[in-house]
């Protein structure tokens, strides 16, 4: 009897004392990695990140003259390319899912639209069951520049590449073969001479890397080698770049050989030199708009 | 002198045969409802109204601007038999629709050390539920998020349907009286004042099955 009292006492107490409670659980441990890349364009070069779903990724993306000038060797009498014209490309990415956008653009040079998709296989997540990205993109390209006398099949242009990338920690780094196909070589705003020889058909090895000194700043450089036959004249591309993240926008400030702003126009025509001297200065804004929500 | 009389009417009393008392009205206390009764149907003794994947929204306002996070993985109990409401949600799978603001998101709210935000508490009042009639409740209790709690008072629905208990609230959270300081873009800040909202279908489950042990 008094074994009962003596429990009725403490069930008293505890019933005061406290509520019944859920255990707290996570809802998944196992993530994607966030924020491989920053963009999905290093300065030239695709990234494997892409739009969320619902959301419109913008992009403007410029690149100026080069900096000593050019043939004149002047730099400051063209205020170090800022004179030149610069190509601008303007660009939208819609995100359909979370790991597939479709884009279209257009840059200044030859008029180029290129219309585009790309798709996340893999995700790296972040306890590495999946320890790489895998992304495909393709791209159609027409050359809308007018007065050619060409039929619209020779405008056109195709580019696929598969990005495979990792981030460790602070660093990223992203390897990205691609293949660019151009109907008339032409249209890639080349000087056709007849000794020389231009390839319909270019390869090309992206390599892009990034470095986050922290939430705001990062630092990133690309590098894209034509592999194999490639047209007279043309050199490998270099960039290197500082990104910047207000908290809407991603700035990217960025030195760079060539001033075209997608990968099968940089195989097939930049003839600059990044370690010669031949450095453009250029920028790129980028903005997301959740227009879905 | 008052010492005296104190001393001699105590010492009149029989104290030895209500010495009993001291334990046996602990034990009818234990006996009694603590918390307002909800008049409920047989068939619901021993049960608990459960989800795992309700969903909880909130809007925040800047100049100009609006957006809304979301996630379906709310998860709560409210056992109406001893008036005991526990929602919980792991913050991490709050989605704005730009994974960039959901950094923002989790860096402010420190979510690598307080992943959740939890509610703990009771109705104000008794309801009683009647199948397809909605009832507007109060609920009482503990708001956490950030690692800062606060008393709160939430408005919100219950309707009981097909066996499940439809609930629906919402209330305004001022994230500063959590010590989080709102964010800012360039020269935009965040409103402090968050609308949140959270609505769920709950399956009636049996309470030692959703509360195993934790059941207190």
């Amino acid at each position: 009897m008094a074994l009962f009292f003596l429990f009725g006492w403490m069930g008293f107490l505890l019933a005061g004392s406290a509520l019944a409670q859920l255990p707290r659980e996570p809802v998944q441990e196992d993530r994607p990695v966030y924020n491989v890349f920053w963009s999905s364009k290093n300065v030239g070069i695709s990234t494997v990140r892409n739009p969320s779903e619902g959301s419109l990724n913008t992009s403007v993306l410029h690149t100026f003259g080069l900096v000593d000038g050019g043939e004149s060797r002047r730099g400051i009498d063209q205020f170090f390319g800022l004179d030149d014209g610069a190509n601008t490309r303007i660009g939208l990415e819609y995100g359909i899912t979370d790991r597939w956008s479709v884009g279209i653009g257009r840059m200044t040079f030859n008029k180029v639209v290129d219309i585009n998709t790309k798709a996340n296989i893999l995700r790296q997540t972040t306890t590495n069951s999946m320890p790489v990205e895998l992304a495909v993109k393709v791209m159609l390209g027409i050359t809308t520049r007018p007065g050619q006398g060409l039929e619209f099949s020779d405008r056109l242009s195709f580019f696929s590449s598969v990005m495979v990338a990792r981030k460790f920690d602070r660093f990223s780094l992203q390897l990205a073969p691609m293949v660019a196909h151009f109907n008339r070589p032409e249209m890639a705003g080349l000087v056709i001479r007849p000794e020389d020889e231009y390839q319909d058909q270019l390869f090309g090895l992206g390599v892009v890397a990034n470095y986050e000194f922290n939430d705001r700043f990062s630092l990133g450089a690309e590098y894209l080698p034509v592999i194999g036959d490639r047209n007279a004249g043309t050199q490998d591309a270099m960039a290197l770049a500082l990104n910047i993240d207000t908290g809407g926008h991603i700035f990217q400030l960025f030195f760079a050989s060539s001033q075209w702003h997608n990968e099968a126009f940089v195989m097939a025509n930049n003839r600059d030199r990044f370690w010669k001297g031949d450095i453009r200065f250029g920028f790129n804004i980028n903005r997301v708009f959740g227009i879905g929500r | 002198m008052l010492c005296y009389y104190m001393r001699k009417l105590l010492s009149r009393l029989p104290l030895r045969q209500f010495a009993g008392l001291l334990f046996v009205l602990p034990g009818l206390l234990f006996l009694l409802p603590d918390q307002p009764e909800t008049r409920m149907h047989d068939s619901q003794e021993g049960i608990v109204y459960y989800t795992r994947s309700g969903r909880a929204e909130f809007t925040s306002r800047v100049p100009l601007h609006t957006f809304t996070g979301e996630s379906d993985n709310l998860v709560g109990m409210i056992d109406l038999e001893n008036n005991v409401i526990d929602f919980y949600i792991d913050l991490r799978s709050v989605e704005t629709g730009i994974d960039r603001r959901d950094r923002d998101m989790h860096r402010t709210l420190s979510l690598d050390e307080h992943p959740f935000a939890e509610f703990t508490g009771a109705l104000e009042s008794p309801v009683e539920l009647v199948s397809g009639n909605e009832k507007t409740v109060t609920a009482v209790g503990e708001f956490t998020v950030h690692g800062v709690t606060r008393d709160v008072r939430i408005d919100g629905t219950l309707i009981l349907q097909d066996d499940n208990l439809l609930l629906e609230a919402e209330w305004e959270l001022d994230i500063e009286e959590y010590d989080i300081e709102p964010p800012s873009f360039l020269f935009l800040q965040v409103n402090e004042i968050q609308e949140m909202r959270i609505e769920a279908t709950m399956e009636p489950r049996p309470r030692e099955e959703i509360l195993g042990n934790n059941d207190s």
